[in-house]
């Protein structure tokens, strides 16, 4: 390898997507250095499951910023799954999962639509559908939490058993994280939503169908928003209008710590599961040293502006909004 | 009074300014000429501190000048009238023209319209014209904005003890006859006051208000004469600085097209921007559109190319009647179209030359319904081989390749993509003269293929040295057409005289 050759692999995209994995080990050898042993293969699957929903909703805003917008709606479309889910199991059964997915997929495809139809930015559409989509699990729920009562807990037990020792969350996190993945890298898709990302107006002459590109994506957030919803209302066995409040924060902190471009263009998946365990695990060595668990949106919040401030090139930017 | 020698100013991968000197005098209107990309709006923005040069000094009366941004150069009494307008457009007319100098009319933190809008006024008073200083800057004319920005770079002598030096690029490119007399006229009344370096392309207009002129040729000055000792056509040999035209634009390739129409336009009108266009193009046959900016040349390329929908008459592609909302349908009926805006519109910079070329039409790389990484290396390779990118390889983001290179891959897109019709908006923009070159070759290539070209250009040159027919448009309407087979080539007073 010559000196060029070296040179361009640390100005590439190889070292931002190595950086967050640095950091990942590096914070691992922390804790185990802190607390010897602690990395076990029960810890360490107890972490993953931990994960799970963290890095299903990250997964699904990192194809909106991918393409250079937002989801903000995630939270509201989670705890609305949560809620429907609560509400429909004693009567539909299993089918509750896939009406409940269904309706963040809805939810997700309405803000894409918005979006793009309308011409509105998508942080507003986002907002605004958020809001929207609160209000409506508010009002369905009449505000309360549905605890699943134990004739829905049976079909709510798989979700929390594991399969020859994996957790089932960790399970479908890993096949919705594989998914994704190929969906990004090998799909017409994928390839059409990164160029959108780095280049809009180019993609958009290149004969890229850019609308339809983005409504897919946010309709893909939307949906994994709502999974994780269901997931996690299986989890609490409780469905409530606030369950993913705290979420949004953490989540696109997840994709941009993992190094994916808050300006779009730059990233995937595989950073975002190395984005999502490293909040993850800041969260866990708050708890381990004995930082007050109301103040770790604090700390994400601290961290999503310093990870921006760092990655980003602004000298390259002109105007920011 | 104004002293540049040895300027040098470097961009990746261009020398854009090569140890050029020039001098400008107390009163006196000096003329920039050159052809596009010889330099000339960059060594404009030297001397108006937007750009800082990599070698060379600037002196002004004798003093050594340091600029670090055009806030500097205004300090000195340099002024600058942009080539692209710079007043915001949904401010008034005296707000314009005060930008940044707000301090001047604040008291209290607040700050003073009144005195603001009648300084306006005294200030276009001073140059005879009559404009409502508190009209919004998006109701002038293109004419009246040019007239403001020039009553804005006068303000500085409300502020700079000594005589301003006033820069004009390109002032006259989107004015008409009278309104480029009356700016002229305004020019010679201020030279008591000022003096002026005035940039344009058009070279009469440079011999007929400059007292002396340097000709710029690939980022140097190759000449410098006294206005009234030379003619325009002298000046143009040596701006263009080459012997035969009809080899530099290969006209020797320049075959007979073939019968089938790809294009075809009857009475296209769009939105008031053009109207009553008839257009045929066959396969294999270039026809270039000729005009100033404003003509309707350009929205006529964008509406074959999807950006720009038209709203009267008929378009038929190969024989099918479109409406294009966007450029997908247009890619999809075999357009490629080539924008001028290479950095914005035409490569997506940050994805790989790989990506790039790929990127209209992903079926091409792709195997058992997944995109194939191997299959678009070695296609991507196997480009930058047959039309001799220079790249370190396929992986290579498009925004480390020159603009030659980056129009390379642009055009590698549209082949792979197998358009057969191509629509070339000012396609050697910025380029030096060897790229040139190879873009006039890969499109005589083209053309030999059988691929429809649209062409639209920057030089009259350009566009009579390449087309098979070239249309000249003025306020949206065709008014000449000429045959432009080798041999039969008209000359650029014709197109002028239609033109204008």
């Amino acid at each position: 390898m010559n000196e060029t050759s070296i040179r361009q692999m640390f100005e590439g995209k190889w070292t931002q997507g190595a950086i967050p994995l640095v950091l990942l080990v590096a914070l691992l050898l922390i804790i185990e250095i802190a607390a010897p042993g602690f990395l076990t293969g029960e810890t360490v699957s107890l972490l993953f499951a931990n994960t799970a929903v963290l890095f299903i909703l990250a997964t699904g805003v990192t194809f909106a910023i991918l393409l250079g917008g937002i989801d903000l709606s995630i939270q509201a479309v989670a705890s609305l799954a949560s809620v429907i889910l609560a509400q429909l199991l004693p009567s539909l059964g299993l089918a509750a999962f896939p009406v409940a997915i269904l309706s963040g997929l809805a939810f997700g495809t309405l803000s894409g639509i918005v979006h793009v139809k309308l011409r509105v930015p998508s942080f507003v559409a986002t907002l605004a559908t958020g809001g929207v989509v609160t209000g409506l699990a508010l009002w369905v729920s009449n505000g309360r939490a549905i605890t699943i009562e134990e004739s829905g807990r049976e079909n709510t037990a798989w979700i929390n058993a594991a399969v020859a020792g994996v957790p089932v969350v960790v399970l479908i996190s890993a096949v919705i994280g594989i998914a994704a993945f190929l969906a990004l890298r090998y799909t017409r898709f994928g390839r059409q939503a990164i160029a959108v990302g780095a280049g809009e107006p180019a993609a958009w002459a290149a004969g890229i169908n850019v609308d339809r590109t983005k409504i897919i994506a946010f309709a893909a957030s939307g949906m994994l928003a709502a999974v994780a919803g269901v997931v996690l209302a299986a989890r609490l066995s409780s469905g409530s209008p606030v369950l993913a409040n705290q979420l949004l924060l953490p989540a696109i902190a997840a994709v941009i710590v993992g190094g994916t471009a808050i300006t779009g263009g730059l990233g995937g998946v595989a950073r975002t599961a190395v984005g999502a365990l490293i909040i993850s695990i800041v969260r866990i060595g708050m708890t381990f040293v004995g930082v007050n668990i109301f103040l770790e949106n604090m700390v994400f919040g601290a961290v999503l502006i310093a990870a921006v401030a760092i990655t980003i090139d602004r000298s390259k930017i002109a105007v920011i909004k | 009074m104004l002293n540049a020698s040895g300027i040098i100013k470097n961009f990746p991968g261009v020398q854009a300014l090569r140890d050029v000197s020039i001098e400008v005098r107390p009163n006196e209107v000096v003329g920039l000429i050159g052809e596009n990309g010889a330099g000339k709006s960059t060594l404009m923005r030297v001397l108006a501190g937007s750009y800082r040069p990599d070698g060379g000094s600037l002196t002004l009366d004798g003093e050594q000048l340091r600029m670090r941004s055009p806030r500097d150069a205004a300090r000195h009494g340099i002024g600058m009238v942009f080539q692209e307008q710079s007043l915001v457009l949904n401010l008034t007319v005296a707000e314009n023209i005060y930008l940044g100098e707000e301090d001047r009319f604040t008291r209290f933190g607040l700050v003073n319209w009144r005195a603001m809008n009648a300084a306006a006024r005294r200030q276009l008073a001073k140059i005879g014209i009559d404009i409502d200083v508190t009209a919004r800057t998006s109701e002038l004319t293109f004419a009246a904005r040019q007239m403001v920005e020039l009553a804005k770079a006068l303000t500085l002598e409300e502020v700079v003890e000594r005589q301003l030096l006033i820069l004009l690029d390109e002032p006259t490119s989107v004015l008409n006859a009278a309104d480029i007399e009356v700016l002229f006229a305004r020019v010679r009344s201020l030279k008591s006051r000022a003096s002026f370096v005035f940039v344009s392309h058009r070279l009469d207009e440079v011999l007929a208000i400059s007292d002396r002129v340097y000709t710029m040729k690939d980022g140097a000055v190759v000449a410098k004469h006294r206005a009234a000792e030379v003619t325009a056509p002298e000046l143009h040999e040596i701006m263009v600085g080459r012997g035969l035209q009809a080899e530099y634009y290969r006209e020797a390739r320049q075959l007979a097209p073939r019968d089938t129409v790809m294009v075809e336009a009857k009475g296209l009108g769009a939105n008031g921007a053009y109207h009553g266009v008839d257009l045929n193009i066959r396969a294999g046959e270039i026809v270039g559109i000729a005009g100033v900016v404003g003509s309707g040349r350009e929205e006529v390329t964008r509406t074959i190319g999807g950006f720009l929908q038209h709203d009267a008459g008929e378009m038929k592609i190969a024989g099918d009647t479109v409406r294009f909302a966007s450029p997908e349908p247009a890619v999809r009926k075999g357009i490629g179209y080539v924008p001028r805006e290479r950095r914005l519109e035409g490569l997506v910079m940050f994805l790989s030359i790989a990506e790039n070329i790929s990127l209209a039409d992903l079926s091409s790389v792709m195997r058992h319904g997944a995109i194939d990484y191997g299959k678009e290396r070695r296609l991507a390779a196997d480009w930058i081989k047959r039309l001799r990118i220079k790249a370190p390889g396929p992986d290579a983001a498009c925004r480390k390749l020159s603009g030659g290179n980056q129009q390379k891959v642009v055009l590698a897109r549209w082949m792979t993509a197998g358009s057969r019709i191509l629509v070339l908006d000012h396609p050697t923009r910025g380029l030096d003269v060897g790229a040139k070159e190879e873009v006039y070759e890969l499109v005589r290539d083209l053309s030999a293929q059988g691929v429809a070209i649209l062409l639209i250009s920057d030089t009259l040159e350009e566009t009579i040295g390449l087309s098979h027919q070239v249309l000249v448009m003025r306020d949206g309407e065709i008014t000449a057409r000429f045959d432009a087979s080798p041999g039969k080539k008209p000359n650029q007073v014709d197109l002028l005289r239609a033109m204008v």
